[in-house]
């Protein structure tokens, strides 16, 4: 197997561009659109997740690199900071802490914050003046004592440079509890995603290689459990639940097995249809000659028919561990939310608070949870190339 | 047997040694310390004789987050005086979650409703156990017009009788106006008392060349709210409250001309392209949340923003509540005779699993300190006359608490109180096509539809 | 690490159960229906009873838990379809009388056979287009990997995405960004009639194209290469050997996949319930049952909802049977 792979990926590495027929350009450039136009979305959020809370909602991440300039507004400080100075008063101080920005005009109207070039003198009247550096110092002069307990405004034109943060991934981060979830969620996706695929990795084989009456009437209705919507299962499983924990003690309504068994049961559907289309796939010959040496149904599934299933086995998983990571709502349901039963999903939906806003932790635990699916979708590609008979065993 | 009870021995140290612990660190996030400030901790003294260790009370409600530790900072105080163990989740599906738990059978000892309607709907279900007389008298005394809160809390249980089912702690003021005092001050703006001069306010901004109003109704999945508000603001500024209460009953049906000219009323405002930032066809796709900081750009791409007494949380970063940011009262027409009608919402405190601890734990809630604590934090108001008003935490809250208590008229949002159908499906949606460019009319005769559907 | 070892133990006794149930069952079977021997100088074998209740064990599982998880709740969604909004006073057929005079309801069937028709096409033909290329380049595990990604975000996640591409402020959305750089005022996409629906369309294909690459990049290399080598020596260009020979090769789970991407989209609510919730035309079928459950709390009309939805797929169920009957008289 490990031969042909290495075929394919060399003539790939021998044909330099220029020798490349203009049909493999074009695939290759094609291949390479599809992915930038796949990848742009995700990619902004990405970017989006290292920005400054405040820039994240009044600039495109595409601006990131770059100066972005805006409107701000900052406050003086009031007559309790003044000073006297040679028979004049004086309030300074700065609109933003030094280096952050720089001012490219200022002014003390919002509606005209250009009024000004930093450096000059603004005239407020009665003698007053106002000049602001660029590099955010002000200083307000007076020919009298100032009586003000309210700030004045100063409206300026700001030059941002880029700026890339951490804290909101360290936000996530520092959670209290975070850890234990994390834990939790692998407790619960972990025995969520074998259960299913064994259980149906059995039935598949039921389905497509024994006789027994019913068969093609039940992978009917099992394709057509697909379809049951979940969000009309879950009163009558819980309620379900619960009747049982009344008649047996050691069993609760909200507990490990529980959630294991419920997305065993969402989960199947889709297992077995994908199973039996593969595992129906494989070659009769192989089959026969096991059963003919003697084999049994069972002895044939766990040695022949499962090893050959690897790459099935491992797309299936791939999903199954993607759906029960990044579920909320079964999880909501079946497990409380105390410390040790609480998953990722529904401690980070804490965070984001009552009203949702927060992109910039939205973003990031985006980017947290994705992380772990990756690596699984890493770890389980390289069971798609199909074990000992590859080059023999025609697909699908 | 010997070797048996040594374990159990064990156990009983390792169980001691965990309440212990517990109850010391609930002793630690006392967020106010017992004897100083303006609150009336004498309240405490009479909960502190009662022993309720073990007991463990289950609040499921609908904050998360921030709101989650400043209902945190009012239940440590009882747990510190009794002993007993308050355990509260929060989902921002609260709705679907909490009939999911009651269908099921596994409901929480206390829910919080945001919308009464809802509650209505469980209590007739039978999914709510009655509230005691106690607690229904002392609303009644010290709640400003109790008999309204009582009757908001009032539902038909499963035989059709009248019941006192709900008791509202935290309530929000909506009608409110917020702006920033420096842009009004650079322009020379009033704060206008009538809603004459409001229009005629909003008439001058544009005439200066500027954009009066910012309105989103962007909500995700609840898309369109914020313009509900808007509509029963007007409602109840433009007829008599007995209009209002028919309307949300359907007495008077949405097609009524009363109804459809308050439509058209905030059609006014917001379907006017010179009126709205970003023209007309924004409102709709604009969130509500993002919608207030076009007030406080530079330079600002509106002046004023219409928005229940939560919206700060959704300001801009830095900006002080009093200094950069201040509101008004929705004022109403000098030209009607309606006084001061003032729209609120609150949340509503319902058992939906009873036990003798939540009964003593609702008794808390009414207790002046346990409205003090939260307004001493943020985002609280309260009608119980008899708190503390020293205990608000900033002018902001306190000029809101003022003009709650200073309402002629108080009434509900309508929306949560009418049937979850229309008041969170088609009320929602009949307002987005209503923005997006449908006739009052058109609007009006679609909900009226959809409300008759589901008599 | 008490945590850990808790978690570690419970994962493995979740598991460890249910490979005992196999194992123990397979072996009890053996145990109970052993071959007798010789009898009367005929050996006797047990093995064809024990064939015969075999697979019973091996689906057994399957259905005990299909039964319990999917079906009860079906058909409890059948007989509440019945009844009026509290799931209480029967009401016959009022539910399928109001549908037909619900404008909502006929305006998500609409949109509805929209999705079924552009969604699985274009998430499949991406999906295998992907796969085929992505085998050609030295690049194609890469390449693969960030059209997988997609799925792997949550939902929430998918939807600040989708948010920083079509939000109408073009300092937020980047495609008002290319729009108004191009000198137009800013639009909304997501209400402009009709074409809004397949903004909303693109997401679902965006994330279902992963899917259908997984799983027909593994079917492709399970194509033998022997068959591949001799359709080039007979001349056949690459487009030609990918039509005949590939193509067909795959069509089992090509299938499959579109299938599977037919009844997700029939399933599908949260893209719709987060960008418009059904505002401006985009309504669709399991958005408004979802509607109907959890914001009108309206179980009967909800539960006639989810029916339909149930019936929708009755035609796949027979292309299935079917295609299982022709597989099998191949063979």
């Amino acid at each position: 197997m490990s031969v042909r792979m290495e075929k394919v990926g060399d003539t790939s590495m021998q044909l330099p561009l220029v020798n490349m027929s203009p049909g493999a350009l074009l695939a290759r450039l094609a291949l390479l659109l599809i992915v930038v136009l796949w990848t742009i979305p995700t990619f902004g959020l990405f970017i989006s997740s290292f920005r400054d809370k405040d820039l994240l909602a009044v600039s495109g991440w595409w601006t990131a690199l770059s100066v972005t300039e805006r409107g701000e507004a900052a406050r003086t400080g009031t007559d309790e900071d003044q000073v006297e100075e040679n028979g004049a008063w004086f309030i300074r101080g700065e609109v933003f802490p030094a280096g952050e920005k720089e001012v490219q005009a200022f002014g003390i109207r919002s509606t005209e914050p250009e009024t000004w070039a930093p450096g000059e003198s603004a005239d407020l009247g009665d003698g007053m003046t106002l000049t602001v550096q660029a590099d955010g110092r002000y200083e307000l002069r007076s020919p009298v004592e100032f009586d003000m307990n309210r700030g004045r405004r100063i409206y300026f034109r700001a030059a941002v440079p880029p700026k890339f943060t951490l804290s909101n991934y360290e936000e996530i981060l520092d959670t209290e509890g975070v850890d234990q979830a994390f834990i939790n969620t692998f407790t619960v996706t972990i025995p969520a995603t074998i259960i299913p695929i064994a259980i149906a990795a059995f039935a598949a084989y039921a389905f497509s290689w024994t006789e027994f009456p019913g068969r093609q009437l039940l992978f009917a209705v099992v394709v057509g459990l697909l379809v049951v919507p979940l969000q009309m299962s879950l009163i009558p499983l819980l309620r379900m639940y619960n009747q049982v924990s009344h008649i047996l003690p050691f069993f609760e309504a909200k507990s490990y097995p529980g959630i294991w068994l419920a997305h065993a049961g969402f989960g199947l559907p889709l297992a077995i249809f994908l199973l039996r289309n593969y595992i129906a796939g494989l070659p009769k010959e192989i089959i026969e000659s096991a059963r003919i040496d003697g084999a049994s149904h069972f002895q044939t599934f766990t040695r022949l028919i499962l090893p050959l299933s690897m790459p099935a086995l491992a797309s299936f998983a791939i999903f199954q561990f993607l759906w029960v990571w990044n579920d909320l709502l079964v999880a909501l349901v079946f497990l409380s939310k105390d410390p040790d039963q609480i998953v990722m999903t529904s401690q980070l939906r804490e965070l984001l608070g009552s009203r949702g806003d927060n992109w910039e932790i939205l973003t990031s635990s985006a980017f947290v949870s994705i992380l772990v699916p990756l690596i699984v979708f890493f770890a389980l590609q390289r069971y798609f190339v199909r074990g000992l008979l590859a080059g023999s065993v025609k697909g699908g | 047997m010997k070797r048996k009870s040594l374990t159990f021995t064990l156990a009983l140290v390792l169980v001691a040694g965990l309440l212990g612990g517990g109850l010391a660190s609930a002793d630690g996030h006392l967020m106010f310390p017992v004897g100083e400030g303006p609150f009336h901790w004498e309240d405490l003294d009479a909960f502190s004789m009662m022993d309720l260790s073990g007991e463990e009370i289950r609040v499921f409600g609908p904050w998360l987050g921030g709101d989650r530790e400043l209902f945190e900072a009012v239940y440590a105080y009882f747990e510190d005086a009794t002993g007993a163990d308050i355990v509260y989740a929060g989902s921002d599906d609260f709705e679907q979650q909490i009939i999911i738990d009651i269908e099921a059978g596994s409901p929480p000892n206390i829910a919080v409703f945001p919308q009464p309607g809802l509650a209505a709907d469980v209590a007739s279900d039978g999914g709510l156990v009655p509230l005691s007389d106690s607690l229904r008298d002392a609303v009644l005394e010290n709640y400003a017009a109790g008999q309204s809160w009582v009757d908001l809390g009032t539902y038909a249980d499963p035989m059709g009788d009248p019941q006192y089912y709900g008791f509202f702690y935290k309530v929000d003021v909506k009608s409110l106006v917020w702006y920033s005092p420096d842009a009004f001050d650079e322009a020379g703006y009033d704060i206008p008392g009538t809603m004459e001069d409001l229009i005629a306010l909003s008439e001058q901004i544009v005439a200066d060349g500027g954009t009066p109003w910012c309105i989103g109704l962007g909500s995700g999945s609840a898309t369109g709210w914020p313009a509900t508000d808007w509509v029963e603001d007007i409602m109840l500024r433009t007829q008599p409250p007995e209009v209002y209460d028919g309307w949300v009953t359907n007495e008077i049906p949405f097609t009524d001309e009363r109804i459809v000219s308050a439509l058209e009323t905030f059609g006014m405002f917001a379907k006017n392209d010179a009126w709205v930032d970003g023209g007309a066809s924004a409102v709709a796709g604009t969130d509500f949340r993002e919608s207030p900081a076009g007030m406080f750009t530079v330079p600002p791409k509106c002046y004023m923003h219409r928005q229940a007494s939560f919206i700060p949380t959704f300001f801009p970063e830095g900006t002080e509540l009093g200094l950069d940011a201040d509101f008004f009262y929705f004022p109403s027409f000098a030209g009607m005779d309606l006084g001061n009608p003032v729209l609120g919402a609150g949340t509503l405190w319902a058992i939906t699993q009873d036990s003798d601890a939540t009964h003593v734990f609702l008794d808390y809630l009414m207790t002046p300190l346990a409205h003090e604590i939260w307004m001493a934090q943020s985002g609280f108001l309260t009608p119980h006359k008899g708190v503390n008003i020293d205990a608000y935490a900033n002018d902001a809250l306190r000029g809101q608490g003022e003009i709650l208590l200073a309402a002629t008229t108080f009434r509900f949002d309508g929306s949560d109180l009418m049937p979850g159908a229309v008041g969170a499906g088609a009320f929602w949606t009949g307002m987005v096509d209503f923005v997006s460019g449908a006739s009052a009319e058109d609007v009006a005769a679609d909900i009226q539809a959809a409300w008759d559907a589901i008599k | 690490m008490e945590r850990m070892l808790n978690a570690i133990v419970a994962i493995v006794f979740g598991v460890g159960l249910m490979l005992l149930y196999f194992y123990g069952s397979n072996w009890l079977l053996d145990r109970l229906l052993p071959d007798q021997g010789l009898v009367n100088g005929v050996f006797q074998s047990r093995e064809k009873q024990r064939e015969r209740i075999r697979p019973w064990l091996f689906v057994g599982p399957a259905l005990v838990i299909l039964g319990v998880y999917l079906v009860y709740p079906a058909v409890q969604t059948l007989f509440l379809s019945f009844f009026d909004s509290d799931g209480e006073a029967f009401v016959g057929l009022a539910n399928y009388e109001r549908a037909l005079g619900d404008s909502r309801f006929v305006e998500s069937i609409g949109n509805n056979i929209l999705w079924l028709i552009f969604v699985p096409t274009f998430s499949v033909i991406f999906g295998l287009v992907i796969a085929v290329l992505a085998d050609r380049v030295s690049w194609g595990n890469i390449a693969k990997s960030l059209i997988f990604m997609p799925m792997a975000i949550s939902f929430v996640g998918a939807s600040v995405i989708w948010k920083f591409v079509y939000a109408i402020n073009p300092d937020i959305g980047l495609l008002n960004a290319i729009y108004t750089g191009g000198g137009n005022e800013s639009i909304d996409v997501l209400q402009i009639p009709f074409w809004n629906s397949f903004f909303l369309m693109l997401i679902l294909v965006w994330i279902q194209t992963g899917f259908a690459m997984v799983l027909l990049s593994a079917a492709l290399r399970g194509v033998p290469e022997e068959t591949l080598e001799a359709a080039r020596i007979d001349g056949a260009n690459e487009v030609q050997t990918f039509f005949r020979i590939m193509v067909p090769q795959i069509m089992g789970t090509i299938f499959v996949v579109w299938t599977t991407i037919v009844i997700t989209v029939l399933k599908v609510f949260d893209i719709v319930l987060a960008m418009t919730n059904g505002n401006w035309n985009t309504q669709v079928m399991a958005n408004l049952m979802f509607d109907q459950m959890f914001r009108a709390f309206d179980t009967g009309y909800a539960s006639f909802l989810a029916l339909v939805i149930m019936v929708a797929v009755v035609p796949i169920m027979v292309v299935n049977i079917r295609r299982m009957n022709r597989e099998e008289a191949m063979r």
